[in-house]
């Protein structure tokens, strides 16, 4: 790289990446723009191979997963991204059914 | 069931102190209103009135549901809800429902969300919370470093933060001691003084040493209670092992936890019970505090002082987060879905159920006592 001088931005960063010094600490965001640092393993099975330690039923932790980025490969999260997820459907127990799935927009 | 013999545990802090805190709140409790608090979808408050049992109001919580996180002003008048998709904080009075706080932390440029990270200081006169900031470009995000926000509640429907002071991440719950710190629940449970920003550790996690035969602990901490007792607890999950070879089928699981007192901000930290099922919350009985409670897909009763495991009460479903009386007689456990259950912490078996009429999801379930 000494030989070669950097003639636009583009190359100018790229320069600066180049350079230990120059590259920004990788840090998690906390869950506040989308859920995907953080890859827990799903409702599946729980911490010990079985069930017994998974939330019960499922329509019960269903927000509970998605308002907390807890699950986010399984629910949408309405923290952030599908905050609309769940209007109109307040009590999951009852009206799940309600709840659509969330779909790319094209 | 684990063996436990042979585990030392630290000396607890202050146990005259706290015996003393406890039994002049018993005494003011005899003739205190106690009224159980949540908030449910679409972003109602709830006032449960404890002597009935009964719901005497739902108040409008601004923005979003999300989270229901709470802290209380010390008078119980007045509830500081976590909103707007752990965004903003709304202080309302669960008398009146009138909003009379509103800290709302993100503007157009930086996102602000406070994991469920929300206290009221010990004089109502400050209101701190955690803030996880992302600053939005055009092009990117990037990731600011979180921060204490300090509020000064008399600053009314327009609060904005008059101190802030640099922490770690990964903090969720937070209370504040009578000392002038607030306790921050994260990888460590640490204190943070709330003039000059000066951290401590209160109890190592993540960074304790305890040697090769414990397994650091998984700290788990997303609903704040212990208001009856002024107390703060982290609980956690460890593994003693039988040699340096770290084997986990053959290891000792035990809970444990940092109990803060709030009042002294002495803590005890030690194993308390054999691990045998998840526990999301544990609350002390107010007439021993050697007596924990715990609530997920059952509701438990804990000796600490024996540690043992004494009594389970299987749940109809999983409930996150659990509360006690002020008599330390009823327990109530809520959360997850739309109804809290009401149990007679003596026998733990189920005594009434409180309908609400959606979800309390992550919301938190405290106890305001107003004298």
């Amino acid at each position: 790289m000494k030989h070669l001088k950097s003639m636009n931005k583009k190359a100018r960063m790229l320069e600066q990446a180049a350079n230990p010094d120059q590259i920004e600490d990788v840090v998690a965001m906390q869950a506040v723009v989308g859920c995907t640092a953080t890859t827990d393993p799903g409702w599946e099975i729980d911490a010990f191979g079985g069930l017994g330690s998974l939330c019960q039923p499922m329509e019960a932790d269903l927000y509970g997963c998605a308002d907390a980025c807890w699950w986010p490969a399984q629910v949408p999260d309405t923290m952030s991204s599908h905050p609309e997820w769940g209007e109109g459907v307040d009590n999951a127990t009852r009206d799940w059914r309600k709840v659509d799935g969330i779909f790319q927009d094209d | 069931m684990n063996q436990y013999k042979g585990i030392k545990t630290p000396r607890r802090a202050a146990p005259l102190c706290v015996a003393l805190l406890a039994a002049g709140w018993m005494a003011a409790a005899q003739g205190a209103e106690e009224y159980l608090l949540t908030v449910t979808r679409p972003g109602l408050l709830h006032v449960v009135d404890m002597r009935t049992n009964t719901l005497e109001r739902s108040c409008r919580v601004p923005g979003a549901f999300g989270s229901g996180a709470m802290a209380l002003a010390p008078d119980g008048r007045t509830a500081f809800v976590l909103s707007n998709m752990w965004e903003d904080v709304y202080g309302i009075d669960i008398k009146t429902c009138e909003v009379v706080f509103a800290a709302r932390q993100s503007n157009r440029d930086i996102k602000v969300k406070s994991i469920q990270s929300v206290a009221v200081s010990a004089d109502g006169k400050e209101l701190y919370t955690v803030q996880n900031r992302v600053r939005q470009h055009p092009d990117r995000l990037e990731a600011l470093a979180p921060q204490l926000a300090v509020f000064d509640i008399a600053d009314g429907l327009e609060a904005k933060p008059v101190r802030t002071f640099p922490v770690n991440r990964r903090i969720t719950k937070i209370a504040a001691t009578h000392t002038g710190e607030v306790i921050l629940g994260g990888a460590d449970v640490e204190a943070i003084d709330v003039r000059t920003g000066a951290t401590r550790i209160v109890t190592p996690l993540a960074s304790w040493d305890r040697g090769p035969l414990w397994a650091p602990p998984d700290a788990f901490a997303m609903h704040s209670q212990g208001e009856h007792l002024n107390e703060y607890i982290m609980p956690y999950v460890t593994a003693k092992f039988t040699d340096e070879r770290a084997d986990m089928e053959t290891a000792e699981w035990w809970w444990g936890m940092s109990r803060v007192n709030l009042e002294t901000a002495a803590v005890e930290a030690m194993e308390t019970v054999p691990f045998e099922f998840i526990v999301f919350t544990f609350v002390t009985d107010p007439n021993n505090r050697d007596i924990l409670y715990g609530a997920f897909n059952q509701l438990s009763k804990h000796d600490i002082g024996a540690k043992q495991t004494v009594a389970v009460e299987p749940l109809a479903r999983t409930y996150y987060a659990i509360n006690i009386s002020g008599d330390g007689k009823t327990l109530y456990v809520g959360g997850a879905a739309s109804d809290i259950s009401v149990h007679d912490s003596a026998t733990l078996k189920k005594v009434g159920s409180i309908e609400l009429p959606g979800d309390m999801s992550t919301a938190d379930l405290r106890v305001a006592r107003i004298e």
